[in-house]
């Protein structure tokens, strides 16, 4: 009876065990393996090379390029995120007519596919069929051939993958506060109310201080997200106008996949492994705190 | 200081439905303690909110010393609240609790920290200024929420069941030392409970509401022993008052005034009483004309020094008629169940009430048998 | 957390990419043919830039009448052209996929899991004769001596200008050479508004444009040996004249170029000139568009040493070693080049012949198009051998030259004197740094 507890318990266990090895360990052990040896996409054989691939990414300031950008990247959209989604949140916590068709509109970015959603906004961004500098135009803003060119230059561009990145974050990050906001009775903020404190007092001495941990959360998850992300980068710029919106992930796939030096591409990925890892820990810490508190 | 006033306040939830709070007017006076007190949905909280400003009304005004405040947001009313859950803010310590309004408010800096102690000082709270709400027990917290309250020195104060969330035990200092703090700051405040015990030993006057109306104001004393109408005697008292329906009338009258005709001063001699009796507990003594009953005990509840006895009235005018009675505590005589014993009312304890109003009417004399 | 940290390993995105690849491959008319007891051949290739070559021709009829020949169940998938790396990738990290496997550049990087496609080109050459130089520059690697790939066509990279807009200015028969370009493409620019539409992008079409600009300025990134020299003074004036001509005839919409969109800025009525593949013009037959009566072809532009362009695209077939069908996929590219005559009328002379006997009448051909409007709007291609040449030219496209190609070292250096953010003198340095760095990675594979 014992061991058919036990065959039942690994049975049951075992689907887990797999797919942590085969998703998550085989890649991440494989990139390390790759980034200290000399695979190409079509080499045979493997050779350990030590650091050099390491050593040749730093001498590249295309990588030094993209590790500011990737920077500028999630910290950018963390801001736009947190700023639209603390005040989409606010505006849909109350009940009023239609909130709910409001609330699926919000939610749509985060359930399209991201490659359709990112090519929608990349002919609304298009230099010579953009609807934004159309309607521009007609407003007379600008001249027709002066427009604003949304994704050539760099400083634009910058902004429009964050706009499109925050774009698609906005919904995750929405819902995640609006469980917070939810969470937060009813009486706190009319306390507030009746202690005379005004719509902005209340919102930033007793609303979010309530939600930080739970913004702590959407914000972890968010930079995960971001900084790992190369489908806006790929889709929108490719990394131009001349390698200022080059991300990480998107320069370890034109390099490791396009360019076919796998090894290379590894190691770039694997320069994401630290900051990651710093955010993972900041993670657990606050849902180890959140279960406390 | 300040009077709070209604005048025909409605508030009306959803279009079609009966509105929660119904034209009620009331007004309180200076200084006063006043309880609103009914059962769960009757309104009495909707209507404390209204006052509050969290809710608006869907008619009628509200005035608080003297200006109609309807339009005015909860900060501009000069009132302070306390929430039934105490509503403190989780992240902030006491003293950051207690000094949040006088911040809000925009109150001299240099003035916070002497406010705040002397509130809490008030409270007897100075010791726990650190700490956060999460780390107080319910009574405390309670005082962080009053401390809270009271700091800014509002003109009204407007508790909503202030002490429902705390233990029995708890809850008896608790009103008692609320009681006595208001009379001390001397502030208008009004009260909101479900709890009769609570309004009868607090309120100055009790505002009885039931469905949206206000059925009753008046001293606890007042609401008790007159009662506007079948409603307020049966929402009183523990049991309930007794009422007997005769045609187009309603008779009532209280369980502890329903008592053993060998109990009562004038059924047999002073002798006989006293020898019945444990202590000098006084029944009824020179009660006048009296009305005799024959009870059929069904069943005892023992509450420690009183007990109550459940039962029906046997012939007479209204047999099988379910009736309570109170005995108190010094009374030794023995009951059982299904045991039948003469009891009496004094006429003077009967309440008449019209059986299609159910408001009360003048006393009229009326066939027993 | 460990699941997040594998995210930024690049085999998640190749995950990806190769899964989008997949979806974007089941729509091609895979398993339409009963199976029977036939062998089966899975050609995996982009998706046409000019669609009647696979809705007319290489889909409907020359697959299937092959097929039909040698018993054969013949599978194409289609992908767009940006996914082919991808899923070629993909292809051979899980050693199994097509059996042919097309290109639009040298993929010298895939050498080592290809088989020699020495005996297809031999088979080839004693039905047609030679092949032209630029198919074997862009598949044979010099040094082991194997041909990585086998390539059919190729696709002239020439000029597209606007009659009205040039005849306007002076110019009735276009820019002939660099500086004619920009001074046209300035009067027009100034007079008219329209700018100039030469990509300074990560994209393919600015790689080509820019290696032609190189080239004719006496540039190139290596030389006949593989050595880099990128870092010459002909580098230098070819980045001050682009840096010129952007200021003078572009706007910052060059550096969004993606492949397609000087097709959209030539055919919007927006650039005045563009270097690109005829599909712009074909694409404007075929919608019956007025615009496309003014777009006229020309030569490679002639700079101060040279006039040369790149192949717009080069069609390069590979043939895995873990294929299934390994013969068929020879007999099938052999059998190709038989037909190709047909492939070049489909494709409406968009792919051009790597082995010329197969259009020997190309030249009349071509100048007299019924589609085209003139007729001879493609005469100018006639002498397109003359000035077309293969990426890493003078030398070899290798599997350097690839990378350096793929991860757009030089439209990045371009885009960047173009933008004044570097001085011509430092961003050549830079690039050669670059160059170099990938050149040595390279030497050991």
């Amino acid at each position: 009876m014992a061991m058919t507890n036990r065959k039942l318990g690994v049975l049951m266990f075992s689907p887990a065990i797999i797919y942590v090895l085969a998703v998550v360990g085989v890649p991440f052990v494989l990139a390390f393996v790759y980034a200290v040896g000399d695979v190409k996409i079509a080499s045979v054989g493997y050779h350990y090379v030590g650091l050099a691939n390491f050593r040749s990414v730093l001498e590249s300031p295309t990588f030094r390029r993209s590790l500011y950008d990737s920077i500028i990247f999630t910290v950018g959209t963390q801001v736009v995120v947190l700023v639209g989604s603390t005040v989409l949140s606010l505006a849909l916590k109350d009940r009023f007519t239609g909130r709910g068709f409001i609330r699926f509109l919000i939610l749509l970015p985060w359930v399209a596919p991201v490659s359709l959603g990112t090519i929608g906004w990349k002919w609304i961004l298009d230099s010579i069929y953009s609807v934004i500098n159309w309607v521009l135009v007609h407003l007379h803003f600008v001249r027709p051939f002066d427009t604003p060119m949304w994704l050539g230059e760099p400083t634009l561009a910058m902004i429009s993958v964050i706009g499109v990145e925050s774009w698609r974050l906005l919904p995750f990050s929405t819902v995640i506060l609006l469980a917070g906001l939810t969470a937060i009775p009813r009486d706190i903020p009319e306390a507030a109310a009746v202690d005379g404190a005004g719509f902005w007092r209340t919102l930033f001495q007793i609303t979010i201080p309530m939600i930080l941990p739970i913004v702590n959360v959407a914000i972890l998850f968010g930079v995960i997200f971001v900084f790992t992300d190369m489908t806006v980068v790929y889709i929108l710029t490719r990394g131009g106008p001349y390698d200022t919106t080059q991300v990480l992930p998107s320069l370890a796939f034109f390099t490791g996949i396009l360019g076919s030096d796998l090894a290379e591409g590894a190691a770039i990925s694997i320069f994401l492994v630290p900051i990651l890892v710093a955010v993972a820990y900041f993670m657990l810490r606050v849902a180890s705190r959140a279960e406390v508190g | 200081m300040a009077i709070v006033e209604t005048r025909k306040l409605t508030k009306v939830f959803k279009q079609g439905q009966p509105g929660a709070v119904n034209h009620v007017d009331l007004e309180t006076r200076e200084g006063e303690f006043l309880v609103f007190l009914g059962p769960s949905g009757s309104g009495k909280t909707t209507l404390l909110r209204m006052i509050a400003g969290l809710e608006t009304p869907t008619s009628g005004e509200i005035l608080i010393g003297g200006n109609v405040v309807n339009h005015l947001p909860p900060r501009e009313r000069r009132i302070a609240m306390v929430f039934q859950s105490y509503a403190l803010y989780p992240h902030l310590t006491v003293y950051q609790n207690i000094v949040f309004p006088l911040k809000a408010q925009k109150v001299k800096k240099e003035l916070h920290k002497q406010k705040v102690e002397w509130a809490s000082a008030l409270l007897g709270i100075g010791r726990l200024l650190d700490r956060k709400p999460r780390e107080l027990s319910g009574g405390e917290r309670q005082r962080v929420a009053l401390a809270r309250a009271i700091v800014r020195e509002p003109s009204v104060f407007l508790l909503d069941e202030p002490l429902s969330n705390l233990d029995a035990k708890l809850r008896a200092s608790a009103r008692e030392e609320l009681e006595q703090f208001q009379k001390r700051v001397g502030t208008t405040t009004i009260y909101v409970t479900h709890d009769q015990v609570e309004a009868m030993a607090m309120g100055d006057r009790v505002v009885v509401l039931n469905q949206g109306t206000v059925r009753q104001i008046g001293t606890p004393q007042e609401v008790y022993d007159q009662p506007a109408d079948t409603f307020v005697a049966t929402f009183l008292g523990s049991p309930p008052m007794n009422l007997l329906e005769t045609d187009d009338l309603i008779v009532g009258f209280r369980p502890e005034r329903f008592l053993p005709s060998g109990l009562v001063a004038g059924s047999g001699s002073t002798d006989e009483i006293a020898s019945r009796m444990k202590t000098e507990h006084l029944l009824l003594a020179d009660v006048g004309k009296r009305v005799p009953l024959r009870f059929r005990v069904e069943y005892i509840e023992y509450l420690g020094a009183e007990r109550i006895l459940y039962g029906a009235l046997e012939g007479g005018r209204f047999p099988g008629k379910a009736v309570a009675s109170r005995i108190p505590s010094g009374v030794t005589e023995r009951y059982e169940a299904n045991s039948v014993h003469d009891f009496i009312v004094p006429e003077s304890e009967l309440k008449f009430f019209d059986r299609a109003s159910e408001k009360r009417v003048a006393p009229k004399a009326i066939p027993w048998q | 957390m460990a699941r997040k940290i594998s995210q930024g390993v690049s085999r998640r995105e190749f995950v990806k990419i190769a899964g989008a690849g997949t979806l974007a491959a089941g729509m091609g008319p895979a398993f339409l043919y009963q199976k029977g007891p036939q062998k089966t051949l899975k050609i995996i290739q982009w998706s046409h830039f000019v669609p009647a070559y696979d809705k007319e021709w290489f889909d409907t009829v020359f697959t299937k009448q092959w097929g039909e020949k040698h018993n054969t169940n013949v599978i194409v998938d289609h992908i767009s052209l940006t996914e082919i790396p991808a899923r070629a990738a993909a292809e051979v990290s899980a050693q199994q996929g097509h059996d042919l496997c097309m290109f639009l550049s040298p993929p010298a990087a895939y050498e080592k899991q290809v088989i020699d496609h020495r005996e297809i080109y031999e088979e080839v050459q004693r039905k047609h004769g030679k092949p032209i130089d630029l198919a074997v520059k862009s598949t044979l690697n010099p040094k082991t001596n194997k041909y990585f790939a086998f390539s059919d066509s190729y696709v002239p990279d020439p000029g597209n200008w606007r009659k009205d807009l040039w005849s306007d200015v002076g110019y009735p028969n276009g820019p002939d050479n660099y500086d004619q370009l920009l001074d046209g493409a300035r009067k027009i620019r100034q007079k008219q508004g329209n700018p100039c539409g030469i990509g300074l992008s990560q994209e393919l079409d600015t790689n080509m444009a820019m290696r032609a600009l190189m080239w004719s300025f006496g540039a190139s990134e290596q030389d006949e040996n593989g050595n880099v020299v990128i870092n010459s003074k002909n580098t230098i004036e070819a980045l001050k004249f682009m840096k010129q001509l952007y200021k003078d005839t572009e706007t910052p919409e060059v550096f969004t170029w993606d492949p397609s969109s000087n097709n959209r800025a030539m055919l919007a009525g927006k650039a005045s000139f563009v270097e690109n593949a005829i599909s712009i013009t074909r694409e404007a037959e075929v919608k019956k568009m007025d615009i496309g009566k003014q777009i006229m072809i020309s030569h490679a532009l002639a700079g101060p040493k040279a006039r040369l362009a790149s192949e717009h695209v080069m069609s390069c077939y590979v043939i895995w070693k873990f294929a299934q069908n390994k013969e068929g996929a020879q007999q099938f590219l052999v059998d190709f080049i038989d037909s190709f005559h047909d492939a070049f009328k489909a494709s409406g002379f968009y792919n051009f012949p790597c082995f010329p006997s197969t259009a020997p009448n190309l030249k009349e051909e071509i100048s007299n198009d019924p589609k085209a409007d003139p007729p001879d709007k493609y005469k100018v291609l006639s002498d397109v051998l003359d000035w077309a040449t293969n990426v890493g030219h003078p030398g070899y496209a290798t599997a350097a030259v690839d990378e350096v190609f793929n991860t757009f070292v030089i439209p990045t250096m371009f885009a960047k004197v173009a933008r004044d953010q570097e001085t011509p003198e430092n961003a050549a340095a830079a690039a050669e740094k670059e160059v170099k760095r990938i050149f040595d990675k390279w030497k050991t594979a």
